[in-house]
């Protein structure tokens, strides 16, 4: 058992069917793990477990400094946050359910917070973007953005994630209550060297989210021969 | 000096109704005398007070409109003694020192004090210190001040509890002190001091200085003279928006100049100027170092309260901070905490503030609850943070994991029921069938009230788990398990 002060998370990243140097590259790749100017994006439409990977990403670094979650519908709960990791006194909440404001906002937010996960309302110019993802690296941001509606325009993200499908465990017709839940996602971009992998992650529901060894695969996106 | 129930306000309500105000922490602030009477007291609970008084009026705490209301009381001390000290809306600290040799005495310079607050109605005490000076004053009746010639004697009959907050670890130490047969000041400060110095460390000496009458000591530092700010404004501030950025502004450049020293103020003197040629000063003391958005608020109440007062003439053109009573109580950091990278953020923050509004930027803290959106307590950031929820397990409440997404409000779901049992939902344009479910786990409300029980679902699609609520017959979306 851990001690939840030195190592609060746990995270495991397996990749089976790639040689030793691409297991050592991908072990500093953890997806859930904010690296500082490689911004994240989490696409998809709510209900598949993206917004909890979200907190996740701030949960390691809450311990050191505040970390900023941007609500743009003002539906997000710390107490899942809580939940994933993340110290209650360091997480501050930022609504901003405007689209005009929110880039100003973003931008105020990246010259002082060094992990942000934020929803990207509609409506943000692309332009707008652009410059973000150009701040966010400057800076050294840590940070995970979820498009409200659609994806980012292409190149902004390092990694992008998007969810595939997702299976709960835990309730039966009426009996029991949700337990874990098992997400398939599709992850592309320079994050991944490029390529376009599947990643099956397991949540176990009211601790923390880990990525399930050994169920990695690379997905062939050319037909071999 | 202390105005008791300060909170309650000019509220024109009938002497006969019951009204509790709530501060932030969930405790009552304020009572008023028809609350009392039913056992109502400031400090209880929350819910313990509406238990004991179930028709009575709840208030929120708005501390910036109790300032705005308090200044009246601080510009009338002021015309008679100069440089009042406040500890927050409905308590005042005044030096007697210079004036009782310039009226002849304290009794004088009370009694004209008394006489220009009568319609207040204070409560005013006077002795050695602000901690007994504060005693002295609750044990006094409005109208009547209360004069303590012998700040020790005085002292010694006191209950041990009035040490309660005079530091973190108070409550603790008070219940170790009554275990120990120390049951009043007296037979505190008949202890040798070397010896509650050895058991209680630093906490123990400060209790012990109280019960001699030697009021708490600051740990002051020496003032660089560089420490305070000040800032000129070409054009005049006349607005409130204007005057809540200049607040932010001047108080994150003051605090990080004393974050580099590594010191915090426990005392703040902020002085203004006026276009018509105005000065007004006022001085703010914390018994907990000011941290950046505290003295930020406390900046933004009293430049509104100049301003609506109509006090100031043509706008503020210069803001001055001048900090003093520095300590290094402040700077205490968690053992991974990056000290830079919190100022940074907070800098941040209150950027974000300006260009939102100060309600958009929040935290949140714990408490019991049965619903997913119940068991979170919001407040600004800047705030002072609730303490913990120490309240029951709350049987019944939704289980872990907790949804991701909540709304503000359940909003209205489409659910296709075959025999009471959950078939499909519909989730935007399409219905998507339902591969499992939990519950109804039935949730009794507040009957009493005339509220219905109500039905929680999670169901499982295969585009996601959803937390449902069956009310009357409707179901209503209450978090996404996203």
């Amino acid at each position: 058992m851990f001690d939840r002060l030195w190592c609060p998370i746990e995270v495991r990243f397996v990749i089976d069917r790639w040689d030793l140097s691409t297991r050592l590259q991908e072990t500093s790749l953890d997806p859930f793990v904010l690296q500082p100017g490689r911004p994240v994006e989490l696409s998809g439409p709510p209900g598949y477990g993206l917004t909890r990977l979200g907190y996740r990403m701030l949960a390691g670094p809450s311990l050191r400094a505040p970390v900023v979650v941007v609500d743009v519908r003002g539906w997000a709960s710390p107490q899942a946050a809580w939940e994933t990791g993340v110290d209650p006194d360091r997480l501050v909440i930022v609504r901003c359910p405007d689209a005009g404001v929110w880039a100003k906002v973003m931008a105020a937010l990246c010259e002082g917070v060094k992990a942000i996960y934020a929803e990207v309302p509609a409506g943000v110019r692309e332009q707008d973007l652009r410059r973000l993802g150009a701040l966010v690296r400057a800076r050294q941001v840590g940070i995970g953005l979820r498009p409200v509606e659609g994806g980012l325009p292409a190149g902004i993200a390092h990694l992008r994630l998007r969810p595939l499908e997702v299976h709960w465990s835990g309730n039966d017709r009426g009996h029991g209550s949700l337990g874990s839940r098992t997400l398939v996602m599709e992850a592309s971009g320079r994050g991944v060297a490029g390529l376009t992998r599947r990643i099956e992650v397991e949540d176990d529901g009211a601790n923390i989210v880990r990525v399930v060894p050994g169920l990695v695969a690379g997905q062939p996106e050319h037909a071999a021969g | 000096m202390l105005f008791p129930d300060w909170s309650l306000g000019n509220r024109s309500t009938p002497p006969a109704e019951a009204v509790l105000v709530v501060a932030a922490d969930g405790r009552i602030a304020a009572v008023s005398p028809a609350a009392r009477t039913q056992g109502a007291e400031p400090g209880m609970p929350r819910r313990e007070a509406e238990m004991l008084c179930p028709g009575a009026v709840v208030l929120e705490r708005d501390l910036a409109e109790e300032w705005q209301r308090f200044e009246l009381v601080v510009s009338t001390i002021e015309e008679i003694i100069p440089r009042v000290e406040v500890v927050e809306p409905g308590m005042a600290l005044v030096p007697l020192s210079g004036a009782t040799r310039y009226y002849g005495g304290e009794e004088p310079v009370v009694e004209i004090v008394a006489a220009k607050l009568d319609l207040f109605q204070p409560r005013i005490g006077v002795a050695d210190g602000p901690f007994a000076a504060t005693w002295a004053a609750r044990t006094a009746t409005p109208g009547t001040p209360m004069v303590v010639s012998d700040t020790r004697r005085f002292l010694n009959d006191l209950d041990i509890s009035s040490l309660m907050g005079e530091s973190p670890d108070a409550e603790s130490m008070v219940a170790t002190f009554r275990w120990l047969g120390v049951t009043t000041l007296g037979s505190l400060a008949g202890l040798p001091r070397e010896a509650l110095a050895s058991r209680f460390g630093a906490p123990g000496l400060i209790m012990h200085r109280l019960a001699h009458g030697e009021d708490r000591m600051l740990d002051p530092r020496p003032i660089p003279p560089e420490t305070a700010v000040e800032l000129r404004f070409e054009e005049p501030l006349e607005t409130l928006d204007q005057a809540g950025f200049a607040a932010r502004a001047a108080a994150a450049t003051l605090m990080t100049r004393l974050g580099k020293e590594g010191i915090a103020p426990h005392r703040m003197t902020i002085e203004i100027e006026s276009a018509g040629g105005e000065s007004r000063l006022r001085v703010w003391r914390s018994l907990d170092p000011f941290t950046e958005g505290a003295l930020a608020d406390r900046v933004w109440w009293q430049l509104r309260a100049w301003l609506e007062s109509g006090q100031i003439r043509g706008g503020v053109i210069r803001l001055k901070l001048d900090p003093a009573d520095l300590s290094g109580g402040g700077r205490q950091m968690a053992f991974f905490e990056d000290t830079s990278a919190r100022i940074e953020a907070e800098r941040a923050l209150a950027r974000a503030q300006t260009l939102l509004d100060p309600a958009a930027v929040v935290q949140a803290a714990p408490r019991g609850g049965r619903m997913p959106s119940e068991r979170i307590r919001w407040f600004r950031w800047g705030e002072d943070t609730p303490p913990p929820d120490s309240s029951a397990p709350w049987p019944g409440s939704t289980p872990a994991p907790a949804p991701s997404l909540v709304p503000p409000e359940p909003r209205p779901l489409e659910v296709e029921w075959d025999e009471g049992l959950p078939v499909r939902v519909r989730l935007g344009s399409r219905w998507e069938p339902i591969l499992t479910w939990s519950g109804p786990w039935r949730l009794s409300r507040k009957w009493w009230m005339g509220e219905q029980a109500v039905d929680r679902y999670q169901i499982v699609t295969s585009a996601g788990a959803f937390l449902c609520v069956v009310d009357g017959g409707q179901a209503f979306l209450a978090g996404i398990y996203d």
